[in-house]
């Protein structure tokens, strides 16, 4: 594959033919992974979860995003993050090393607009963990563009509403160490998920009930018809069996959706990841602390927890049921009868696994 | 040999043929002998012996349900929980079990307001086994067996009822458990790695779910069981000790920690910075002198208490750094990364 590369690269630099997906061998789902030499990479994976590709990163990584036409990834640095890297995934060769700017950091997830023309970042003021969403110019090497407010504190996944530039934007609310992550306001946290317009104006913004404000909202699923499921880290007493699957849709409130009391503690209080299924019919929610995932419903009724340690990226499968990464290696289908090993690939699999639009 | 001793012994014949598959599977081809020291020595005998010591306490209770006449076996099954409470994994993780069997930490009281309204109801469900498994978790197990065998204002006949009730559901409970590893968790363990086992697929992550255990399970005493009371210096919270009423917090955490060691010298022999940590912790957890912790409301007795629960936090630190890399196993990349 490294010799395709060379020779795509070489072909690259003198004549330029439209390169696509196809070129990368269409990837299903792009991951971020540990090695076995200790080194880190950006994996591109085919549907049945063997690596297509695998690209060096300077660090580890956290998440990334797909161009939707040109074949480019932008790879996330783990949250303190000091690098964003674009990616093409058929040369393998970065194409753009982004660095946030002075006094700001990324937090470890963006997402393109529907034209592929900008590309957004989540990111904080590094001493007040204030939100901010970085605009990066994509028909233009990447040039920063602006930024808007996030709209609250300590934001982490951001994803676009389908088929419009709509941005939903998890706002954590936790504000951190600039070093060394180290969490500054437990006592007073206040999360919330915040809608915003294509000109970066709060279009909506809701917040949990006041007993959840130590539930901190992290990461994001777009079900059918604007549905947005969001995924919750619970910062208060552990022994509290709080629910950790939040559903919401644009102008109306949030909405928590609890386990079964014999359930609840399964999950440590800790959602890693978050996906619905290809139907949009099921909701599948990854916890690698609690070594589970839990499968609920659209409507966010619980149905099934599923072991497998330190499962925590989670994609849908192309057919029935979810594609769970792990730290361990693995690469898994997850379907109502449980978890069903496709191959080993990496030494460890980091948080996310993200699927490239169809 | 006493009946206690001939009922823990039982289950080791019927597990005689779980044990010849394994080995027919390529347990003896496996280059070290961890796991199934582990699940051998550690974690089936436990499991036998919780279930043959709360069958034990759920026969006597039928017998006579008076609190004098169950005490001792009510320390005896909770004696025999804290040897095996750490295993949070395989039977133990279903239905809700772990939790039902000894339900704390409980910030929000659900025990004693589940209890107290299966008392002002006088409810029929303790005359329903069937039933009875389907109560909250917060209203059964170890921890309602207590307050129903230790709080005085707790008399009559429904608390009788009650009592037998829930002997008997812990009892189920810990025969379900014992019965699933034999007849079949144990085998996934080790089995890890061999073709068709999609549970463990590798024997390091059978090797890591244990170290996991060990792992969490100091943390959890120092944290949770000691933690919890500590509170902070300007509010210590004697009364949130773990098993006060029955005067067994102190207790629970020197038992917890010769469980622990079983866990880490059945898993790695060779420990000798992890053992020594752990003969620390036990001899200071020893001279404590202070069953409930009620000393963490007094300046100096804090202090012991803290310095007890770096102790254990040294343990975990010695574990992480010997065990560990020699069983080729961390804490999880993601869990570990909490993100």
């Amino acid at each position: 594959m490294a010799t395709r590369r060379h020779i795509l690269a070489g072909l690259l630099a003198t004549t330029l033919p439209r390169l696509g997906w196809a070129d990368a061998g269409n990837p299903a789902y792009l991951a971020a992974a540990q090695g076995a030499g200790g080194g880190f990479d950006l994996h591109g994976l085919n549907a049945a979860g063997a690596s297509l590709f695998a690209i060096p990163l300077p660090a580890r990584g956290h998440a990334a995003t797909a161009h939707p036409t040109r074949p480019e990834a932008v790879a996330f640095a783990r949250r303190p993050g000091i690098y964003a890297l674009v990616i093409h995934c058929v040369t393998g060769q970065v194409q753009a090393r982004l660095t946030p700017p002075a006094g700001r950091q990324f937090n470890g997830h963006g997402c393109f607009s529907q034209d592929g023309a900008v590309l957004y970042t989540s990111e904080v003021v590094a001493e007040t963990s204030e939100g901010r969403i970085g605009l990066w110019d994509a028909a233009r090497g990447y040039a920063r563009m602006g930024e808007w407010a996030s709209g609250g504190i300590g934001p982490h996944d951001l994803r676009r509403l389908p088929g419009r530039d709509v941005l939903v934007v998890a706002n954590g609310g936790i504000q951190t160490d600039p070093d060394d992550r180290t969490k500054l306001n437990i006592a007073t946290m206040r999360p919330n998920l915040c809608y915003l317009t294509p000109e970066g104006a709060v279009q909506d913004q809701v917040e949990l009930a006041a007993e959840y404000y130590q539930n901190s909202i992290r990461h994001l699923a777009l079900g059918p018809d604007g549905a947005v499921a969001f995924a919750l880290q619970w910062e208060g007493d552990p022994a509290d069996p709080v629910p950790l699957l939040g559903l919401h849709r644009m102008g109306t409130s949030a909405r928590l959706c609890p386990a079964p009391e014999a359930e609840a503690y399964a999950m440590q209080g800790y959602a890693g990841s978050i996906a619905f299924d290809a139907s949009g019919g099921l909701i599948g929610l990854t916890s690698p602390k609690g070594g589970v995932v839990q499968i609920f419903g659209a409507e966010g009724a619980f149905i099934a927890t599923h072991s497998r340690p330190d499962a925590c990226g989670i994609a849908a499968a192309d057919a029935a049921g979810f594609i769970v990464t792990d730290g361990g290696g693995t690469v898994s289908h997850l379907t109502d009868s449980g978890f069903a090993p496709l191959c080993r690939g990496a030494a460890a699999w980091d948080n996310h696994l993200v699927p490239l639009a169809t | 040999m006493t009946r206690t001793q001939a009922r823990a012994l039982r289950p080791h014949r019927a597990l005689t043929g779980g044990l010849i598959l394994a080995l027919a599977l390529g347990w003896a081809a496996m280059a070290r002998a961890d796991v199934p020291e582990s699940v051998q020595k550690h974690i089936l005998p436990g499991y036998a012996a919780f279930s043959a010591a709360t069958q034990e306490l759920a026969e006597k209770a039928a017998d006579d349900c008076s609190p004098a006449a169950l005490q001792p076996a009510f320390h005896a099954a909770f004696d025999a929980w804290i040897a095996v409470a750490h295993l949070r994994l395989g039977p133990v993780e279903e239905d809700g079990r772990a939790l039902a069997i000894a339900f704390w930490p409980d910030p929000k009281g659900a025990g004693a307001r589940t209890l107290a309204r299966l008392i002002a109801d006088a409810d029929p469900v303790a005359t329903d086994p069937a039933a009875f498994a389907d109560v909250s978790v917060a209203g059964r197990g170890l921890t309602t067996l207590e307050r129903l065998l230790h709080d005085p204002a707790l008399t009559g006949g429904y608390a009788c009822t009650l009592t037998r009730a829930v002997a008997a559901d812990l009892a189920r409970m810990a025969a379900e458990v014992d019965i699933g590893w034999q007849g079949g968790f144990a085998e996934l363990m080790l089995t890890a790695g061999q073709p068709g086992n999609t549970r463990y697929l590798t024997t390091a992550e059978a090797r890591q779910a244990l170290f996991t255990q060990l792992i969490t399970g100091l943390n959890f005493t120092a944290d949770q069981r000691l933690g919890r009371p500590l509170g902070t210096f300007d509010r210590p919270r004697p009364e949130r000790a773990e098993a006060r009423l029955s005067g067994r917090s102190l207790r629970n955490v020197a038992l917890s920690l010769a469980a622990l060691e079983s866990l880490a010298v059945t898993l790695h022999p060779d420990s000798p910075a992890t053992i020594a940590a752990f003969a620390k912790a036990r001899a200071l957890a020893t001279a404590l002198a202070d069953p409930v912790l009620a000393g963490v409301a007094t300046p100096g007795g804090r202090l012991k208490v803290e310095i007890l629960q770096q102790a254990i936090q040294a343990v975990r630190a010695a574990a992480e750094a010997e065990i560990g890399p020699r069983l080729g196993v961390s804490l999880g990349f993601n869990a570990a990364d909490g993100d």
